[in-house]
Parts: C-alpha cells; structure tokens; sequence
C-alpha cells in the first residue's frame, strides 16, 4: 500500500493552491455570486492557459495526458478556493463521459476544444422526478428522419446558461430493464427550442432548468450506442459522484481551518474561545471527519484512475463526504456565532455548497442503498 | 499511490484464516482480546501455538525476538487475528502490545534478557498487567500516591491501583510508583516491575456488570522490589509512560472484528424474516448496515493511512488520537444498529440458545463504554487533537 500522492502531484498541488489563493480570492467567489453568468471569463483564460481543462485528456486530444488523480488534486484545490464556474460541468460533465464513449469523431471534434478553454460543457440529467436510477430518465429522444426529437425538462443542470454544447441523458426506448433505451445526446445549446432558466438556488453555483421543446438533434451526436447509454453512464456518475466529493474534501479542510483560526482569535472572558473544551472539541471533530474523509474518497478516486471496479467505494466515499463536509459546516457555524451567518464573511458560501453537494451524483440513501446491495443484502 | 496489499500480505492474511479455522471451535464469535471471558486454560493454550509460530511478536524487533514487522504489516495482522477473534495474543493487558515494547525502548539488556522471551514465547511467566490508575488518579495519573522507598537494594513499595485488567492472572506488573515524594505530579514517578508472587501483594476481584472478571484492585503492603527492576531512570517515570502509551498508536482503530460483525449481520439480515419479509429487504435494516459499512471503511482506512505515515518515519503527534476517538465511538454507533437489526434477542447471552451472533454483541457493547474512556479518555484525546493538531490554545 502506498497511500501517498507522486511527487509530481504535490508540486501541482502547491501550484493550483498558490495560484487560486492568487486568482479566486473570497471577494471574487462573492462577486460571481451576483454575476449572471456566474464565473469570470479572465480567471477561465488563465486556468485554461495553464493547461487545466486538458490535463485529462489525452495528448492526441490537445490535452495534458494526466490521470484522475492529477484531476483530483486540482478538484480538491477548486473545492477549498470556492473556484465558482463551468470548470466541474466541461470536464467531469462532459469531457469524460465522450472520452468515456465518444467515436474517434466525436473525440476529435470536441475534446481539443475543451482543452483549449473554448467550450463550455454540462450534463442534463436530473428530471422533475428527481431520480439518480435508470427509471428517473423518462425525458424522450425520438427518431425523425435523420435525427431525434427531445422533449421534456431536465433540472439542476450546471452552467447550461453559459454552455455551448449539452449532454442530455434521454429515453430513446423502453426494455425489460429500465436500464434499457437510455442515450446519451450532444446537445447544441443553441438548437431551436432549448430553454434555459438559472434556477434561485442557495449556493452560486448555477444550476439552471432546460426545457426541451421539439429539439432536434443529428443521429452522429449519440454519444455511443443508441439505447445503450446506460452501460457507461453508471461509470461516469461513479467519476462524478468522487469528483464532487473531491471538492467536498477541499471545502471541508478550508472551514476547519477557518473555524481554528477564529477559535484561537475570538476572545471572550478574556481567553481566545478555542480554550473553552467544548469549543475545542468541536474543533478537534472536524479534524476527524476530514482525516477520515481524505482516505476513504483517495481510495475511490485511485480505483477510478486504475479502471477498477468501484461501485462500493465510491458510495462509501460518497456518504463520508456527504455527511462530514455537512457536519463541519454546521459546527462552523455554532464556533463562529453571529459573524457567520453575515454574507460578508465567507463561512456561508461553504455551508450552502455542503448542501447542494449532498444532493449531486446521489444522496446519502441513493449511496446507502448501492452500498446495501453491494453487501449482498 | 496504490491501494492493494502486496501477495506477501495476501498469504500472511491466508494463514491466519488456516489457524483460526484449525484452532478455533466452528462455531466461535467472540471478540475477546484480554481473555477474560474465555477459558483461560484455552487462551494460554493458543499463546503458546501463537508463540510458536513467531505471531505474538511479530511486531517486535529482530533482535529482540520479533519479526521485524512495520506498523503498518502489525495493522493488517492485528485487523486480521481480529477478525477471526483469535484469543491470546494479549499476553495479559499487555506483554506483548505495550509493556514487551516499552522494556525494548527503556529497559536494560538484563531486563530485555529476562522478561522479553516468556512474553514472545506465550508462557505463563510472560502475562502481564498494567499498575497505573488509582481511585484518586485516573485521566489525571500524574498525582499517583503508591509509594516506592528505596531500602538498600530495594524498593519498598506501599499503595493501592485499581481497574488492572488481567492482574489475577499476571506473573508481572509494570508498576507506576512515587519514588520521590516531595517532587511535585510527574516529577517523582518511576516505573517499576513488580513479581505478582512477592508477598504483600493482594489481588481484589472486580466483578464488571456483565459479572466477568477482567477488573482488578491491587494492594501493596511492604512489597519488596529489587532496585534492578526500575525501568530508565528513577523519577523518570514519566517519559516510560508516555513512551508506551504512544506505541498504540493504531489500536484504537482495528476494524477486523467490526468487519466481521457486519458480515455476521448481513448473514442474519438475509436469513431473518419480520412481517413476512426478509429482514435484508427492509430499508430501515439496509440504511443501517450501509452506514456501519460506511464508518467500518473510514476506521480501516484511516488506520491504514496511519500505519503508512508511521512506516515512512512520519509521524504526526494527532494521528493515535483521531484514530482512537473515531474507532471507538463508531464502533459504540455499529453496536447501537446491530442490536437494532437484532431486536430482544440482543439481550440473550451466549449460553442462550436462542442468543443471535452468539450473544457477541453484549460484549462489544459493553467494551464500547470502556474504550471511549479508556486508554486515554475521548475528551482528552480531543484536547490533544485540538492543541497539537490544530494549535487551539489550553486554558
């Protein structure tokens, strides 16, 4: 066992930790909230500059050739800086899932583009009935002439206000399984009859409504095997569900240390409050929970970077995180009083993400109950 | 980084299945490390097999009689003999897992001569127990009164300690005394071993609410001890104790009986109907198993984490104590939900017929309570974390 990140992967933590402290400070997050698009163009230029967007696409591609665990440490940086914009949607979202199933084509069109900075990529999933199963994807493709038809409405899809092109999880067929007539669509954003609407949510991280009204799409944009998108999705929400978790980990080790740090400053009854046990204590369960998160989600993400099977440690990893970044962020709150609940301070901005991350890629009883099965229950 | 155990690891895992499975009655579920629900006859029967095949010291130096084994091969050994609940690699509380290390790190080669081989080899004459605590000196253990005169060529020992696990059947006790008694708390401590056949020495049975013997008082009345028995330095006590206490580093955090415990209860789960339904198909029953699978996997890994930190030579002064505090009170939360799934029949004990998981959970419950104060109580260990881990001021 070897439970330690390469050399190289330390260097490019210290790297995107120096340049998010540089570039994404707590003013910038705070202004993106407000913003409509909701991420700065000047701060996309640099990360893609840097080669960011590329570092897992392979080098035929225009990309960098990294694995997932030199994108997780990136993640895990974004996750700690608040790093608000499309950066998750293109990469996770939609450069993996073509990388995962796309044609040599499909390949060819998009990825250099993403790598480039160029496009902006997101994944419609989620629908009214607000299912992570097979069965919660009823939204219809059907075939026309040399294309197929989507209807319906898909829900808290990332940055789809701001994408050039939309991945959409559609029903294209109706099997024994519901697992079966699931396919996967590139989307022009900009196709007649595509609605988009930035959902008010409690976090800035936009998530946007799309309705679909008679949205033609070419047969060549399937993302794979007509009917058959189900097979290599259920790999992609493992990637996206320790992606997130990734990010959860950064924003969970960001408000121990934030809550630390106002524990040893506040001072009341003449002593720093981190002196009062129960103060400290809170404090030192934070610590744990982050401790305990690092290994259990490393695990997945190094599982998902050999191509190993993974369903079980990515939900465990997934309830870890769900549950702690949660947690630390409740605390946080009780340890800082009144400052934290101003929208001036920062502590807000981690606690409503903890809450939305809880639900992507599969709450704690979607997780629960893969876990359940994988137990052989 | 790499997740996977090498083959080496592997086949060591292997073995010990292949001796639980010859030594161990088919039916055994008992967590018992100390021995003491068990046949005692039974436990020092396993230690001597234990010791002949190298398996109590593993972790010891070479040179000491050990197998050279790194923290982190002792993790997967100790998860793995967990597992199984292979009794008698304790050798009392504990020869082999503190005291045997404590005299390899402070003692002199005339003591490493004599005490280490009866504990390596699973003799009688190598149990031990632990003489720390008083009833005025539990999580404050720097003002222990017990007195320890020096007499010529000897130490005059006077005093009381209580909760020694194990005493009554220890040849040896690693004996927190006063030598000097006029140098404040720490200052004046030493660490002694003492024969527990000297005369003067009385050993109280102390009868724990499950009506098992584990507990002890122990009472000194003019014990002679020779002078050569001071372990380091006199007054030096303190920096043994401290010594020892961090060699446990991951011990809090074994996960090998927990692991075991969830299979036992998704076999029950399975096999185990209620309302007309197989207890695996009901939500309630799966939500609980999934989050002791979920902690089970935090405990293991973290203690893994540790292991390898331990193994590379970096060692972070937080990491026993984060282990502890979440090994121990999830594990209290995996007791809670097992007994849940169970329902009454978590009160039968083994002998019931009708007991489930052979009553094991009413052990694991009752060891829930001590391992939260025990060992370094979860609120200091908090502190630790609090002032070294993240630099939060003391009072």
């Amino acid at each position: 066992m070897d439970l330690g990140f390469s050399e190289e992967q330390e260097m490019l933590r210290k790297a995107s930790r120096e340049f998010l402290e540089k570039e994404c400070p707590k003013s910038l997050v705070q202004e993106m909230e407000k913003r409509e698009t909701g991420y700065p163009p000047e701060l996309w230029e640099k990360m893609s500059n840097l080669g960011w967007m590329g570092l897992v696409l392979p080098e035929a591609y225009g990309g960098v050739g990294g694995s997932f665990l030199d994108l997780v440490i990136l993640l895990e940086e974004m996750g700690r800086a608040l790093l608000p914009g499309p950066f998750f949607s293109t990469v996770v979202l939609g450069a993996l899932p073509i990388l995962t199933a796309g044609s040599e084509e499909q390949k060819q069109t998009f990825l250099p583009h993403i790598a480039s900075g160029e496009q902006i990529l997101t994944l419609a999933w989620t629908e009214p009935n607000v299912s992570y199963r097979a069965a919660g994807v009823t939204v219809p493709a059907t075939p026309y002439k040399n294309d197929y038809v989507i209807q319906g409405i898909k829900l808290f899809v990332p940055y789809a206000h701001v994408a050039d092109w939309i991945l959409c999880v559609a029903r294209t067929g109706n099997g024994a399984a519901p697992e079966d007539g699931i396919t996967v669509f590139i989307v022009d954003a900009k196709s007649p009859g595509i609605a988009v609407t930035v959902m008010d949510t409690m976090a800035g991280e936009r998530q946007c409504e799309v309705e679909f009204k008679d949205v033609r799409v070419p047969r060549d944009r399937i993302l794979g095997q007509l009917d058959r998108g189900w097979e290599w999705m259920e790999k992609v929400l493992e990637q996206t569900a320790v992606a997130s978790c990734v990010q959860m980990v950064g924003g969970a080790q960001r408000v121990m240390e934030m809550t630390a740090e106002y524990a040893k400053m506040r001072v009341q009854f003449g002593r720093p409050i981190g002196a009062f046990q129960v103060t400290a204590h809170r404090s030192a369960d934070q610590l744990i929970d982050v401790e305990a998160a690092r290994t259990i989600i490393y695990q997945a993400a190094w599982l998902i970077s050999e191509g190993l099977p993974c369903a079980k440690e990515v939900s465990l990893a997934k309830v870890w995180a769900n549950e702690a970044y949660w947690r630390i962020c409740v605390e946080a709150h009780q340890t800082h009083g009144g400052i934290g609940v101003t929208e001036e301070f920062e502590l807000g901005l981690y606690t409503w993400r903890a809450k939305a991350a809880q639900f992507a890629f599969g709450d704690s009883d979607f997780h629960r109950e893969i876990i359940a099965r994988q137990l052989g229950l | 980084m790499d997740f996977r155990f090498t083959e080496k690891q592997e086949a060591l895992r292997r073995e010990i299945a292949e001796f639980a499975k010859k030594e161990l009655p088919p039916d055994w579920l008992s967590f018992d490390s100390f021995g003491d629900t068990t046949d005692w006859a039974f436990v020092m029967y396993l230690a001597k097999k234990l010791g002949k095949k190298g398996w109590l010291v593993r972790h010891w130096p070479k040179e000491y009689g050990g197998g050279g084994a790194s923290a982190f091969e002792k993790l997967i050994f100790g998860d793995e003999i967990a597992y199984w609940g292979i009794p008698g690699t304790k050798m009392g509380a504990s020869g082999t897992a503190w005291v045997g290390p404590s005299i390899i790190l402070f003692g002199t080669e005339e003591q490493k001569a004599k005490y280490l081989p009866p504990i390596a080899e699973g003799e009688p004459d190598g149990i031990w127990c632990t003489g720390y605590s008083e009833p005025d000196a539990g999580t404050d253990l720097a003002v222990v009164k017990t007195r320890a005169a020096r007499d010529g060529d000897d130490y005059v020992i006077n005093g009381m300690k209580v909760w020694q696990s194990m005493a009554h059947h220890a040849r040896w006790c690693w004996l927190l005394v006063r030598t000097h008694p006029d140098l404040p708390r720490h200052k004046g401590l030493s660490i002694i071993i003492v024969d527990m056949e000297s005369p003067g020495i009385t050993v109280r049975p102390i009868i724990d609410f499950r009506g098992a013997h584990m507990l002890n008082e122990i009472f000194f009345d003019d014990v002679r001890v020779p002078a050569t028995n001071l372990v380091g330095e006199e007054n030096g006590g303190w920096n043994v104790v401290m010594g020892a206490l961090n060699i446990e580093r991951t011990a809090g955090a074994c996960t090998g009986d927990s692991k075991r415990i969830l299979e036992e209860l998704v076999n029950y789960a399975k096999g185990a109907q209620q309302d007309g339904k197989p207890l695996s198909k009901n939500p309630l029953v799966r939500n609980r198993l999934a989050n002791i699978a979920v902690e089970i996997e935090a405990v293991r890994l973290l203690a893994y984490k540790i292991a390898w930190t331990e193994t590379k030579g970096q060692i972070s002064p937080v990491d026993a104590s984060v282990a502890k505090v979440l090994g121990t009170e999830s594990r209290q939360r995996l007791v809670t939900a097992g007994m849940e799934i169970l329902g009454p029949a978590s009160q039968l004990r083994p002998a019931s017929k009708r007991a489930k998981l052979r009553g094991a959970l009413i052990d694991m419950q009752f060891m829930s309570f001590i391992g939260r104060f025990g060992g370094g109580t979860n609120e200091i260990q908090r502190n630790i974390i609090a002032w070294m881990g993240l630099g939060l001021p003391k009072a």
